[in-house]
């Protein structure tokens, strides 16, 4: 089941302002969606994971927030609470993650004459997440070698060492990164002017104005709500 | 010697450098605002939150600053970038509008002041504009914000989320913060530039 | 098509006179295959640029000559107009790709320039056939080994079916097996008629495919040679001029029998480790390595190599395996050392992990690795082989016994593998215990003691050179 790649993005906003300031059940409504079209991918695995935690959290706080827990449970309950309101989040970014891939995301965004200028850099965000994360566990393994630990006599002596000790090569290596991919990226010939094709065929179907309908269906429902 | 020319010059190409840079710092901007801010998930630090965003992400947005050429168009996309993902993640349309002026301002001054200490400083302070507004709903549209915020978190942090939107003064000491935290960002930042960044060759 | 350089010179600065190129004249011709040799900072990298239309057209610097292609002057085109002609290849493959997965990857050349999504599909499957990817095609190039993430780049590069390829420094990464494939490929587009340029320090692999050698120095082309021509000369004179040798140096002759226990070693017991119960990474039941000796670890890309590194240095496994490599003092030298420099000088780097500080002994250190010239200096301002001596340094200056190094050869030219060597030499004189990840036989031959072969993650040959 492929959609548009503006059907996911019209999709992931609607969720997540829908799941973000609605009770439970709509967000439950909104965020079957992904959840289905995930399982059309096969995502099985990580849609049985995800409910039970889903389920985990909210049974969890469901019961335990009218009771007296004490400090600690209260960090406890509100963990549950913030798990079970962000995980509708995760999942429709991971649904978009997986599926969509750079140059139809491109394609489909020139298709919504949204200009190059503002599609390169984007990709290269999307594209740069991961390679954040890779570099700093790189450096955080170096730094562990050292013995340059966030909690210790040195650190509290000048706190801002840490900032620095884990900034710097960071800095370093991911602006390195960017000017060599921005000479693979000129040698490949992409150009703010240029007019792409995408080997990826986009386009409306039948399953995204199924998806489109829906996800009005529910915000139309969640408006005229009876307020308590 | 015959035909001796400077390269390099060509407009286009650098263009894609900058993108690729605003790609590149916009990603790590996000990671690290997210990180920082988390600070304010205990309630007595939420005024601080903001500080510590504007602190820890001042570095950064220095080298940003000095390394792009097209200040204003540059800005504009990195703060669209953060606006947009806000807003993706449930905040109104007030935080992207905030944003991008902000972003306008922040390429403005750079191309005022250029890029000496004084554009980057005062670019640095407008940008923590941006990070600090995060919380402005809760004074704009206070019950809403306290609404999502129910749904989000416990019942005492809403409370106390309720008795700071009471008054005006958290906000302006929200800002505040936001802005001390760029201020003092910013020398650590400059000083980081020279004992480093500018050793290594990666900024002039 | 023909590319010819006409009085070419090149400085990355304002003034032509700090030229790193001098006065070229080149002329390779239409279907050749040139290996463009010499050292480090010899301006090689430069001359592949001006191919590839980075300079004049991106780099900033000063420039005079012509160079063309076929009879187009580069300094009247758009890159985008030069892509069409001439596809790029460079040395670190995490940092050349835009896409997160293969097939985007494969296409987005041809996507750029606006070919039509029938023609890009079926130049991909013809691509895809040539270079054997079938395996690789849909994966998530995050997950690629630096081999195969090389593959796809070159995959990407045919797949706008430009005349001329350009290579910097392809194989800096690679094992000797993926090189082995480079060849191929690079055979493939000879055969096509299609103009190849490599620029290398590894010469053993384009042995069979290169038509001529040309050898640059100090911004100049010195000489040139067939690679028979040069091979005819003898490794001492290839070493004389920097070079690695391009003969494909082999440790069968020298291996003895692993000899049983000489001395004290090192020993690591149970090394397992796994993302998945069903499919160990590493299984490694006892691990042994003779103290005060260099032992080199072999294996193909993949084969756990750096997983036992990370296990052996207390970044990955149990937490009891991880206070044993805490007690034994191990330090790990990283491929990128970059990573692993905190400071804002070199004196203080050493110091960093020194309890108590002591001047005198860091100097000690560091007049012992050549780097007491470079004390006040910036650390990732040094030179490549001089930053890794850093690194070294601060391992000694923490009084680690156990020095594990991942790749501290690649990439790098004959002289600098041989000043890597002399330090290795050094620390094991000093009583320390070096463990060293490498592909490279020279260094190997130049100065292991012993030797250690992996594959599938765990050891399948040990013996003593």
């Amino acid at each position: 089941m492929k959609l548009d790649p503006r059907t996911k993005l019209f999709l992931a906003i609607v969720v997540n302002s829908v799941i973000l300031s609605a009770p439970p059940v709509y967000s439950v409504l909104m965020f079957a969606v992904p959840a289905i079209l995930l399982l059309f991918e096969k995502k099985w695995k990580f849609v049985l994971a995800f409910f039970s935690l889903y389920l985990a959290a909210v049974l969890g706080f469901e019961h335990l927030k009218t009771m007296d827990v004490g400090r600690v449970g209260t960090l406890a309950v509100s963990t549950m609470m913030i798990v079970s309101r962000m995980m509708p989040i995760t999942i429709v970014l991971y649904y978009v993650m997986q599926t969509t891939k750079a140059n139809e995301f491109m394609a489909g965004m020139s298709r919504m004459h949204v200009p190059n200028k503002v599609t390169i850099p984007l990709t290269v965000m999307i594209r740069f997440f991961p390679t954040v994360f890779d570099e700093s566990r790189a450096i955080g393994n170096a730094m562990k070698m050292r013995g340059i630990r966030l909690f210790s006599l040195q650190t509290l002596k000048n706190p801002f060492a840490i900032l620095e000790y884990r900034l710097i090569p960071l800095l370093v290596s991911i602006t390195k990164i960017g000017d060599e991919l921005s000479v693979a990226a000129l040698t490949r010939a992409l150009t703010p002017e240029a007019k792409r094709t995408c080997i990826v065929p986009i386009g409306f179907h039948v399953q995204d104005l199924v998806v489109f309908a829906y996800c009005i269906a529910v915000v139309v429902l969640f408006l005229l709500r009876p307020v308590s | 010697m015959p035909n001796v020319k400077t390269t390099g010059k060509k407009s286009s190409n650098t263009l894609v450098r900058d993108l690729v840079n605003v790609g590149i710092f916009a990603a790590l901007y996000i990671v690290l605002a997210f990180l920082s801010s988390s600070v304010g998930y205990i309630p007595a630090l939420i005024v601080f939150s903001t500080g510590s965003i504007a602190l820890v992400t001042s570095i950064p947005l220095f080298l940003f600053f000095s390394k792009i050429e097209r200040s204003i168009l540059c800005c504009l996309i990195f703060c669209g970038f953060f606006g947009t993902a806000m807003f993706v993640m449930g905040q109104g349309i007030l935080m992207l509008s905030i944003s991008l002026l902000v972003g306008l301002l922040a390429g403005v001054a750079l191309k005022v002041f250029g890029k000496g200490f004084a554009g980057l400083f005062s670019a640095n302070i407008i940008l923590c504009l941006m990070s600090s507004s995060m919380m402005l709903p809760l004074w704009t549209s206070t019950e809403e914000y306290l609404e999502y915020t129910r749904t989000m978190c416990d019942a005492g942090y809403v409370a106390k989320l309720a008795e700071l939107s009471q008054s005006p003064w958290p906000l302006v000491a929200i800002y505040a913060f936001g802005i001390l935290g760029a201020v003092v960002g910013g020398f650590i930042a400059r000083r980081v530039m020279k004992k480093h960044f500018e050793r290594i060759g990666l900024a002039k | 098509m023909k590319i010819s350089f006409k009085n070419v010179s090149f400085s990355y600065t304002d003034s032509i006179d700090d030229a790193i190129i001098k006065d070229i004249n080149l002329q390779i011709e239409s279907g050749e295959c040139v290996v463009l040799a010499g050292e480090s900072g010899s301006g090689k990298t430069t001359i592949s640029k001006l191919i590839n239309g980075l300079i004049p057209l991106y780099q900033s610097g000063t420039m005079a000559g012509d160079v063309l292609l076929g009879d187009k002057n580069t300094a009247d085109m758009t890159l985008a107009e030069i892509s069409k002609y001439v596809g790029s290849v460079f040395q670190n493959p995490r940092s050349q790709f835009f896409n997160v997965d293969t097939d985007s990857e494969i296409a987005f050349g041809c996507e750029n320039l606006g070919v039509e999504p029938e023609e890009i599909r079926r130049r991909i499957d013809k691509t895809v056939k040539d270079f054997h990817l079938e395996s690789l095609l849909g994966r998530n190039i995050f997950h690629l080994s630096g081999g195969e993430k090389q593959k796809i780049a070159c995959a990407s590069v045919n797949a706008t079916d430009p005349d001329i390829f350009v290579l910097d420094e392809p194989s800096a990464n690679l094992d000797l097996k993926t090189v082995d494939d480079l060849a191929e490929i690079i055979k493939l587009w000879k055969s096509r008629g299609k103009t190849v340029v490599v620029v290398e320090h590894r010469l053993h692999y384009l042995r069979d495919v290169a038509d001529r050698i040309v050898y640059v120095k100090d911004g100049r082309v010195e000489c040139e040679w067939t690679p028979a021509e040069l091979e005819a000369k003898g490794p001492e004179y290839a070493a004389s001029l920097g070079l690695r040798s391009i003969k494909l140096v082999q440790l069968g002759g020298a291996r003895a029998t692993a000899s049983e226990s000489q001395g004290e070693s090192i020993t690591f017991r149970n090394l397992k480790f796994s993302y998945q119960k069903k499919f160990p990474i590493l299984d490694i039941p006892e691990l042994s390595l003779p103290k005060g000796k260099i032992t080199a670890l072999l294996g193909h890309n993949g084969a756990g190599k750096s997983t036992l590194a990370q296990l052996v240095c207390g970044l990955r496994g149990s937490w009891s395996q991880k206070r044993a490599a805490r007690k034994l003092g191990t330090y790990l030298i990283m491929q990128d050392v970059n990573h692993q420099l905190f400071t804002e000088s070199v004196l203080d780097e050493v110091l960093l992990g020194m309890h108590p500080k002591d001047e005198t002994a860091a100097f000690e250190i560091l007049e012992s690795l050549n780097l007491k010239n470079y004390a006040e200096k910036h650390p990732m301002a040094l030179s490549g082989g001089q930053k890794q001596r850093v690194a070294i340094a601060s391992g000694v200056s923490s009084n680690r016994n156990l020095i594990v190094f991942d790749e501290p050869t690649s990439g790098l030219d004959y002289r600098q593998m041989l000043a890597v060597s002399a330090t290795l030499k050094a620390l094991a004189n000093r009583g320390k215990t070096l463990f060293v990840i490498t592909h490279d036989p020279e260094l190997v031959l130049n100065c292991c003691h012993h030797v250690i072969r992996m594959d599938h993650g765990r050891i399948v040959e040990e013996y003593s050179l």
